[in-house]
């Protein structure tokens, strides 16, 4: 069907009116030709003849002319909304703006909406997502104060069991020897009792010793203080004194002891042998306190660098969930009537883990126990060191070579009289003292060959006096010999260290090496 | 001066700031409002380069944001010597449209000029992208800014980038 003219007119005119076009031809440079129709709501009126479009209509640079396009909804600087349609005649080409204000408004007002609305969903996620971050953070964060709490109801309760149990450990021992030394001073008490006496005495001072030993061993590893002095040693002499120590132990319980080292292992290792030491006898010491029949085995064995110690017994045995527990401070195994810290394998654990070694537990109840200890070690070269007798006996060692001088600096009149004890059994001449102020004025006065100095001692102390002694000329050795820990700028102020309780074969042996 | 005249158009996601960076680029303003643009809109400015005597006149093509163009967008594009790629700094998924866009640029029209805006730097407490991230941006795109259309950080130094690459490009065309 053909349109009849007047409606075809009457939809021409419609259109017009909508669309207002403008339509103007350019040449292949953009240069106007001539133009149609109104230009005042495009802002393009006044343009002339030969101009180049790209200027007044800039929407037209870059765009090829020689296809047709049309671009929908293009808003002109002057703020104009236009569709543009591009026919191109040739080398010519027309381009017809059209308004199109109205479908963008329409358009705009819906595109807006939507767009806001996704934007508050994107919002939306975010704030659910943070809130779920919130969430797990805050569920983490109560997980670790319950475990922080729980910790510090275990540190409490174990305190709390660890003053109860020291109170009974040290009041043992001490009413022992507070009791023992009444007696002793008693008149009329027999020559056999007063001896008997100073025997049980010695006896309980040693537990005490040990009992104390114990726990400043354990505060020290807990506040990272102790630090592994390496050395070469004699490892054989170290297993066999184990089991020298250990085999009198185990036949007075009527229990077997045996001990085997393998053919590998290193007669000299480089190690901490002190701390080596102190394993073992934690070890071999819980074996025989805790096996009522049977016997306990020492086995050593060296693979790759790595030194295994095994102690078995035919004990009780630990059950699976004892097992982490007796590594705890302050647990002891055995039940009610076992004596002790409750340190020993803590300790031990830790002292390992210092060596960079672990601490491997096999056991079942009623199946005894097997603790293997791996340490990295090294083999040594040479030849192993000297082990030192505990039994501070006179020898060739320990006596003075010609008649030599010793000033002792010490506040406790005990310990004063313990070294002069041992001193003068070994042929040393003696001067004391317990003030160290006094005791610089007396070794410049007398120059002694050597001085064995307490630091906290009355006057300036034994530190300032080894340092005033020196400023003063005094170039013989000071030996410090205290309780007190020094840093290392307070050793270097001495020849030597030693630390009380001091084995006295060791201080002896150190005296002679130093003044001969 | 030699006058040089460029079309460049600025693509990327729906509101992040594509109509707003322009705003503060040609007029030095900044509003609050949310207009979302349908279509194209169309601004001039100049940019003096003294050391190269050259005067470049940007014709700047806002075009209506998407994660995606379809025909009608596309043909925005035609002619264009580069592009300005902006993103939404406090929504990270806008970065994934950038890379979608850029993608469909260079398969239709090939490499050309381009500099990466991360916008709306100012709202730190919702700023989403790690600096990590930004790092590998700048690897991918050569130049990528932290701008803010609000404070004006950046966008002026970004865009004047831009126009300096397209020179740099046509020196090496001719």
């Amino acid at each position: 069907m053909d349109l009849p003219s007047h409606v075809v007119s009457k939809l021409q005119s419609e259109f017009l009116a909508e669309t207002q076009p403008f339509c103007f031809l350019i040449d292949e440079n953009y240069r106007l030709i001539d133009s149609w129709g109104s230009s005042d709501w495009c802002g393009l009126n006044g343009v002339e003849a030969d101009e180049d479009m790209r200027g007044p209509a800039p929407f037209l640079v870059g765009i090829p002319i020689t296809t047709p396009q049309k671009l929908d909804f293009i808003e002109t600087p002057g703020r104009a909304i236009v569709t543009m349609h591009l026919i191109p005649d040739d080398s010519q080409c027309y381009v017809v703006l059209l308004d199109a204000s109205k479908e963008h408004a329409y358009i705009q007002s819906k595109q807006q909406t939507v767009n806001e609305l996704r934007l508050m969903q994107a919002r939306q996620h975010k704030l659910i997502a943070r809130q779920r971050d919130l969430i797990s953070e805050l569920v983490e964060a109560k997980s670790e104060l319950d475990h922080h709490r729980r910790e510090a109801e275990r540190i409490s309760a174990n305190k709390s069991r660890f003053i109860a149990m020291m109170s009974h450990e040290f009041r043992t021992p001490l009413a022992s020897i507070i009791n023992y030394a009444e007696l002793a001073s008693e008149e009329g008490t027999s020559s056999n009792d007063i001896q008997k006496s100073i025997e049980t005495i010695s006896r309980s001072a040693k537990h005490l010793t040990s009992l104390v030993e114990v726990v400043l061993d354990d505060a020290s590893l807990d506040a990272g203080q102790v630090e592994l002095i390496e050395r070469d040693f004699d490892l054989a002499s170290l297993l066999d004194d184990m089991a020298a120590m250990m085999a009198p132990m185990a036949a007075e319980k009527g229990l077997s002891f045996a001990a085997a080292v393998d053919e590998d292992v290193p007669k000299t290792i480089y190690a901490d042998e002190v701390r080596l030491r102190q394993i073992l006898i934690n070890l071999l010491g819980n074996a025989v306190k805790f096996t009522v029949e049977g016997g306990v085995k020492l086995m050593a064995t060296y693979n790759d660098g790595r030194l295994v110690v095994t102690v078995s017994d035919t004990g009780p045995g630990i059950s699976i969930e004892d097992q982490e527990r007796v590594f705890q401070a302050f647990e002891r195994g055995g039940g009610r009537g076992e004596t002790g810290a409750g340190l020993g394998l803590t300790i031990t654990l830790r002292l390992v883990e210092l060596m960079h070694g672990e601490v491997s537990l096999d056991s079942m109840p009623g199946e005894g126990c097997t603790v293997s200890v791996h340490v990295p070690v090294m083999a040594a070269d040479d030849g192993p060191t000297a082990a030192v007798p505990v039994l501070p006996l006179p020898s060739e060692d320990t006596i003075a070579a010609k008649p030599l001088s010793v000033l002792i600096c010490d506040d406790d009149e005990d310990m004063v009289n313990l070294v002069e004890h041992y001193l003068h059994r070994s042929g040393y001449g003696l001067i004391t003292t317990s003030d160290s102020s006094e005791a610089i004025a007396k070794t410049l006065k007398f120059d002694p060959d050597i001085v064995l100095m307490d630091c906290n001692v009355p006057g300036v102390g034994g530190v300032v006096a080894a340092k005033v002694l020196r400023e003063q000329g005094y170039a013989k050795p000071i030996v410090a010999l205290t309780a007190s820990k020094l840093s290392d700028e307070q050793k270097s102020a001495f020849t030597r260290f030693f630390r009380k309780p001091a084995q006295m074969q060791e201080l002896l042996t150190e005296i002679k090496r130093l003044t001969h | 001066m030699t006058p040089v005249t460029s079309k460049v158009c600025v693509v990327g996601d729906f509101a992040v700031g594509k109509t707003s960076v322009v705003e503060r680029f040609v007029t030095n303003q900044f509003s609050e409002k949310y207009l979302s643009t349908v279509g194209v809109k169309i601004d001039t400015k100049e940019i003096e380069f003294p050391a190269l005597a050259v005067t470049h006149k940007l014709v700047i093509w806002d075009v209506a944001g998407s994660e995606k163009f379809g025909p009608a967008e596309m043909a925005y594009l035609r002619g264009a010597s580069g592009y300005i790629f902006v993103a939404d700094g406090t929504r990270p998924a806008t970065l994934k449209a950038v890379e979608r866009l850029q993608n469909q640029i260079t398969e239709a029209y090939g490499l050309a000029p381009a500099v990466l805006l991360v916008n709306k730097r100012d709202l730190t407490a919702d700023w989403d992208v790690s600096d990590e991230r930004f790092d590998a941006l700048t690897t991918n795109y050569g130049n990528a800014y932290r701008t803010s259309a609000k404070t004006g950080d950046d966008v002026e130094r970004a865009i004047a980038r831009l126009a300096e690459l397209i020179i740099e490009n046509d020196m090496r065309g001719k």
